[in-house]
């Protein structure tokens, strides 16, 4: 008893703020060095603000760019979403942010607060409102200050190495021709391993929920923890449980597929689950190199850059699948 | 179409008068039951987090829509005051309830976030992406609140409860309407700095603390003529998308920072009568996402409204958004 009417990204954009931080620069922060980082995550180089600047800001020339290529103005937008887990401020939501640096009100703007999976989740509630009629022009960014958040000393080092800033935008309206578009999305959650990766601070069942004694570094709890091992092994997991799901809910296989981008977590990960999948390399999508873990704006910055590459074309069958804190995990199948 | 198959709500155990605040926050007498309007709120104990009081809401609901919690395919929580900064309290809520794994959406549009993610489960459900849905919504403010008399001003309109709405998939349609807003004109009017990620080179320093710059800032002098045009014309629009008139609504749900002004919003703005208006803060106070939910579980419970009665819900908060609902349950 659907009523619907499938969605479709009408345009792509990112941005990153100009700074570009190597390995040979954290080494200068940290002690620890480029082997370290590249054998473990792959990065290779990240980007970080230079001065005041929120995921709002970062989301302004990605929307912009998503915008344009959509053809769409801002003014005719139904709903604004962003997705971070290192919003402006503590509220209101970053989403309203973004709204005054677009110029526009009387639409709604509202944050998903999904971590690494928030691109996907996002997508999903964008989705469910343009196929039901719901809105017709939805703005959908995933956006993150990292760098004002992560302990840069060497004690912070496991983590910081990992993240970088940046933003990716779409913008999605209705697909008349029902073989096109987003045809499915999954959205997965274990709160079980909710500790494993998290910021703990505001800390709402403690009062007062931020104190000095909270703030005061080494071993601030405004920075994150992490226990990379069970991240790890839920992630080889999950992606695939959810690329597979994604498929099957289409009546597709892993041999369909033309192009599978992992969110942006790890590079050992992505290839783990590419080389469990057996997809060939040419079929998965890869920048952490260059931008880090970008959490909430990684899907949407690795298939911008994967559009202009050509490695996504009208008809193509794409697959994004994400994986992260809380545990979250989601995918999206898409028939471009 | 996807209707309200169950609602339910808690509120923490310890009361917390008007009085007993007025001595933390250097105010005498009746001084802060005038300024806010409020006798009492509940005060959730340390180590409870929203997602605990959310718990709560969601089982009494899941109950009376005769549910189970491994009968929810996707929960949807919407909250102001996260249980950590992340993850979402969405994913403690889907481990407290023992969930199977299914999507844990968190969503933030601060006081009328209840409304937000009430018209997302229903886009859900409608465009078939979910069956039944658990939306809560859950608010912890008395831990981020100034208890010294620099809180005077916003400290006296919050408290702590949580309100949950079971949303199902169904032939006849429940919700006939949503409709949401925003405009972020004046959102420094009532917000919350700190942590801020856009604060370099890090999010928060002593110094904030120290100036209080964690705390919410509300100028609600500057706020109320704002919220109380906007929830007339959002309870109007949206019974104007369902097609309803407003002599049909059983109840009218005003949901906003301060009860005299969402009441006189709906009583003198759309000309409801006395008897047919809940204003959500009048009881134990401001509890932004969960206000509605609470007072939609009161009203069935008290017999106020039963199936088949229409509710038009209007809400009005931070950032700014504001939404409307019509259900008929």
């Amino acid at each position: 008893m659907s009523e619907a009417i499938n969605s479709r990204i009408l345009g792509l954009g990112h941005f990153v703020p100009e700074r570009v931080v190597t390995n040979a620069d954290m080494t200068r922060l940290m002690d620890t060095s480029d082997e370290w980082i590249r054998q473990r995550t792959g990065i290779e180089e990240r980007h970080f603000i230079t001065q005041d600047g929120g995921p709002s800001d970062l989301a302004l020339p990605a929307a912009e760019e998503a915008l344009r290529a959509a053809g769409i103005k801002a003014s005719q937008l139904d709903l604004i979403l962003l997705a971070t887990l290192s919003p402006d401020v503590d509220f209101p939501a970053s989403a309203a942010f973004l709204q005054r640096r677009l110029g526009v009100s009387g639409m709604p703007a509202m944050d998903v607060r999904n971590q690494c999976s928030g691109f996907l989740y996002m997508l999903a509630t964008a989705d469910a409102f343009i196929r039901t009629g719901g809105a017709r022009y939805v703005l959908a960014v995933g956006a993150e200050v990292h760098s004002t958040g992560i302990d840069l000393s060497t004690l912070g080092r496991e983590v910081a190495v990992i993240f970088g800033d940046g933003a990716g935008a779409a913008v999605l309206g209705p697909e008349p021709d029902p073989r096109r578009g987003i045809l499915s999305t999954h959205l997965h959650s274990e709160g079980k391993y909710a500790e494993k990766l998290m910021v703990e601070v505001p800390n709402s069942r403690s009062r007062p929920r931020v104190t000095a004694d909270m703030l005061s570094g080494p071993g601030s709890r405004l920075w994150p923890r992490m226990e990379g091992r069970y991240v790890f092994k839920h992630a080889v997991t999950r992606f695939p449980e959810v690329i597979h799901e994604a498929l099957a809910a289409n009546g597709y296989t892993v041999s369909d597929l033309d192009l599978l981008i992992p969110h942006q977590a790890n590079l050992r990960i992505s290839q783990l689950v590419a080389m469990g999948l057996e997809l060939p390399e040419e079929k998965v999508f890869n920048n952490i190199q260059r931008y880090g873990n970008t959490t909430a704006a990684s899907i949407p910055i690795a298939l911008h850059e994967a559009q202009l590459a050509g490695r996504v074309k009208p008809g193509s069958l794409v697959c994004l699948a994400a994986f992260g804190a809380g545990f979250t995990w989601a995918s999206a199948l898409i028939r471009w | 179409m996807s209707a309200v198959l169950g609602c339910g709500r808690y509120l923490p155990p310890r009361v917390v008068t008007s009085e007993e605040l007025g001595s933390e926050l250097g105010l005498g007498g009746t001084a802060v039951a005038e300024r806010s309007g409020v006798m009492r709120r509940h005060y959730a104990e340390p180590g409870i987090g929203p997602s605990d009081l959310g718990r709560e809401a969601a089982l009494a609901a899941l109950g009376a829509a005769r549910l189970g919690p491994g009968d929810v395919d996707l929960i949807i929580f919407a909250t102001m005051t996260p249980d950590i900064a992340f993850p979402g309290s969405a994913c403690f809520l889907q481990d407290k309830l023992g969930c199977d794994t299914v999507g844990a959406l968190d969503l933030r549009a601060q006081c009328a976030g209840f409304l937000f993610a009430l018209a997302a489960a229903d886009r859900f459900v409608r465009a078939d992406r979910a069956g039944r849905v658990l939306v809560v919504g859950a608010e912890i403010h008395s831990t981020a609140l100034d208890h010294s008399p620099r809180g005077a001003a916003a400290t006296p309109y919050f408290g702590d409860g949580a309100g949950a709405v079971v949303l199902g998939a169904t032939t006849e349609p429940g919700v006939l309407a949503t409709v949401l807003h925003g405009d972020p004109a004046g959102a420094e009017r009532f917000w919350c700095e700190f942590p801020a990620s856009r604060h370099y080179p890090t999010r928060m320093e002593l110094e904030h603390l120290e100036a209080g710059g964690h705390f919410y800032v509300v100028d609600a002098e500057a706020v109320h003529p704002q919220a109380e045009r906007a929830l007339a014309e959002v309870a109007r629009e949206a019974l104007d998308r369902a097609g309803v008139a407003p002599g049909a609504v059983a109840l009218f749900l005003a949901h906003y920072l301060d009860h005299r002004v969402a009441r006189r919003a709906l009583e003198s703005g759309l000309g409801v009568g006395r008897d047919r208006v809940v204003a959500t803060a009048e009881g134990a106070g401001h509890i932004a996402a969960a206000g509605i939910p609470i007072a939609l579980a009161d009203a069935v419970a008290a017999g106020r409204v039963g199936r088949g009665d229409l509710v038009c819900c209007a809400a009005f908060g931070a950032g700014m958004s504001w939404a409307g609902a019509v259900i008929r349950l």
